[in-house]
């Protein structure tokens, strides 16, 4: 009998194995070896801390990981500002209007970032849609590109439909009788909504805020061609490292601490309440 | 109180639209300008054509550029369907000691920075001389797409009741059987979507490929980032619309699929 489960067991496994084996020889062993490279030494030699020792002494790296923070955060606020009132009216729907309505925030979520953030430069540009409506007002073109807002507005565009879903899950799992029950004993709506939906719902926006969180840590695309030159972000800063400064071991130092924060938030994601159903059904 | 109701209503209404106008005008302008008259971005286009599809088409590199994503995209697909579908079933079939951390090393490139596995590919495929560009960025798209194949099957595979599979097995069919006729067939709808996604998110794909494509290996999105950087060219808008109708028409593939699984 214990012979037979083994051999369960081992055939079970079978049917993962090419997936675990192309997964350890092309992700998990490529990232040791950035591990590796950020304790090698600038001209060869011995392990070493030198590239973590030597950034945070760099005014570059240090003020990088501060927007980085900065811009993550209040990425975070505003998307989740815009997402909360979409996923509210979505749970309020009909299942068949809200596959309908879904579609609305799908078709943004699987658009390319390259895509939006074109839109955005023939939007926000100097001589972009916006300004051209102002000018037809008489008011002077206003810089909307290449700043924080920019980057703010791309962020918070692509964003969102990540933490609609979350929250999503979260309001619908309410019992629909807590809200009646309150109405009855003649709580208005907007009550209701304060002391039973709302914080009822905060598993799912700490679930859906930490993982906004994670994503906006990583940002790329839309600070590099929105923002300025004073929105560097951390990937921005692992470009600049590989291929201007030709330094892999600084880029890779900052690509290890980049991957160990967005580790702790995705730890931290498992522990909240409806986090751990978000990391397995991120395909949604 | 009729009409307290009806003011957050309306309030809700008013927010959800312009929220959602945020979200979706964006692109439906640029899928306006594209069909505009002239040569360059102008809103509200001056009269109909289809000039910027047709320089789209005329210009090399941009065509070199879109077969190329297609073929890795395709590439990567098959790999990723080949290596997630089997690992779905392990993980959603199978018992077996470790099978939670397996499932979490599958699903692992999702948190991790695209910019950090962008990377690690770089030096990794530096260190081991993959020299050959496409295989490089096939191999990068898999990674990327694995964790998106390995859920939408599993996802699929727990909607699938297991007694039709046992009710099989006790008839006598061998294992493999059962996988053949009765589990797969099932799990066709998932399979479609879950490739058609994995087709997108290559076909979309900047970040691992600005850093592991080679230099004659510029895809569409590459070609794309770099051209935004450097001249907006009003090409682009012509590209984006046809990109946005591509995730238009994924969407409602999956949607009409799952649809139909869901009311067999």
């Amino acid at each position: 009998m214990q012979i037979r489960t083994t051999n369960a067991h081992v055939r079970d496994a079978a049917y993962a194995m090419p997936a675990a084996l192309f997964m350890a020889l092309l992700f998990a062993l490529p990232l040791f070896s950035v591990l590796h490279q950020s304790l090698q030494q600038e001209n060869g030699g011995g392990l070493t801390i030198q590239a973590y020792a030597k950034i945070f002494t760099t005014p570059l790296f240090l003020r990088v990981a501060y927007t980085t923070l900065e811009v993550s955060i209040s990425a975070t606020v505003f998307s989740l500002l815009l997402a909360y009132p979409i996923a509210y009216f979505l749970a309020k729907q009909s299942p068949r209007r809200r596959a309908l309505y879904m579609i609305l925030v799908l078709v943004p979520f699987w658009t390319s970032s390259l895509v939006k953030s074109f839109s955005f430069m023939v939007l926000l540009g100097q001589s972009g849609i916006i300004n051209q409506m102002l000018g037809a007002f008489g008011i002077a073109p206003v810089k909307m590109l290449f700043n924080r807002f920019g980057v703010m507005v791309g962020m918070s565009h692509f964003l969102i439909p990540f933490f609609v879903f979350p929250i999503l899950t979260s309001l619908r799992s309410q019992p629909l009788e807590l809200a009646k029950a309150a109405a009855i004993m003649g709580a208005g709506k907007l009550r209701i909504f304060l002391r039973v939906t709302l914080p009822l719902s905060l598993p799912g926006v700490m679930a859906g805020a930490l993982l906004v969180f994670i994503l906006s840590l990583g940002f790329y695309i839309i600070p590099a061609l929105l923002g300025g030159r004073q929105d560097m972000m951390f990937a921005n800063l692992v470009d600049f490292y590989t291929r201007e400064a030709l330094n892999w071991p600084m880029a890779s130092a900052v690509a290890v601490l980049l991957v160990a924060a967005a580790a702790l938030a995705a730890m931290l994601l498992s522990k909240v309440r409806g986090g751990s159903s978000i990391l397995s059904e991120e395909g949604h | 109180m009729e009409t307290r109701i009806s003011g957050w209503r309306i309030a809700l209404g008013a927010v959800v639209t312009v929220i959602l106008a945020f979200l979706l005008l964006p692109s439906l302008i640029t899928a306006v300008i594209s069909f505009g008259s002239s040569n360059q971005i102008v809103f509200p286009p001056t009269g109909f054509s289809l000039n910027l599809f047709r320089r789209f088409f005329a210009e090399e590199g941009w065509v070199a550029s879109t077969w190329l994503s297609f073929r890795v995209a395709i590439w990567s697909t098959l790999l990723a369907l080949f290596l997630g579908i089997p690992a779905a079933y392990a993980l959603t079939r199978g018992s077996f000691p470790g099978r939670k951390i397996l499932a979490l090393f599958l699903l692992s490139p999702v948190m991790v920075p695209h910019v950090a596995v962008a990377l690690a590919l770089y030096i990794y495929f530096t260190e081991i001389r993959l020299t050959n560009g496409e295989l490089r960025l096939v191999f990068a798209h898999a990674i990327a797409t694995l964790p998106f194949v390995v859920v939408t099957a599993s996802a699929g595979l727990r909607h699938i009741d297991p007694a039709l599979e046992r009710a099989a097995t006790v008839m006598g069919a061998s294992r493999l059987t059962v996988l053949r006729r009765v589990t797969l067939p099932l799990l066709t709808p998932s399979i479609i979507a879950s490739g058609l996604f994995a087709f997108l998110i290559s076909f979309d794909e900047v970040v691992i490929s600005w850093f592991v494509a080679r230099a004659g290996d510029t895809t569409l999105p590459i070609k794309m980032f770099s051209s935004i950087q450097f001249e907006v060219s009003p090409v682009l808008a012509a590209i984006s619309t046809m990109l946005t109708a591509l995730s238009i028409v994924v969407c409602v593939i999956v949607a009409t699929v799952q649809k139909e699984a869901r009311s067999d």
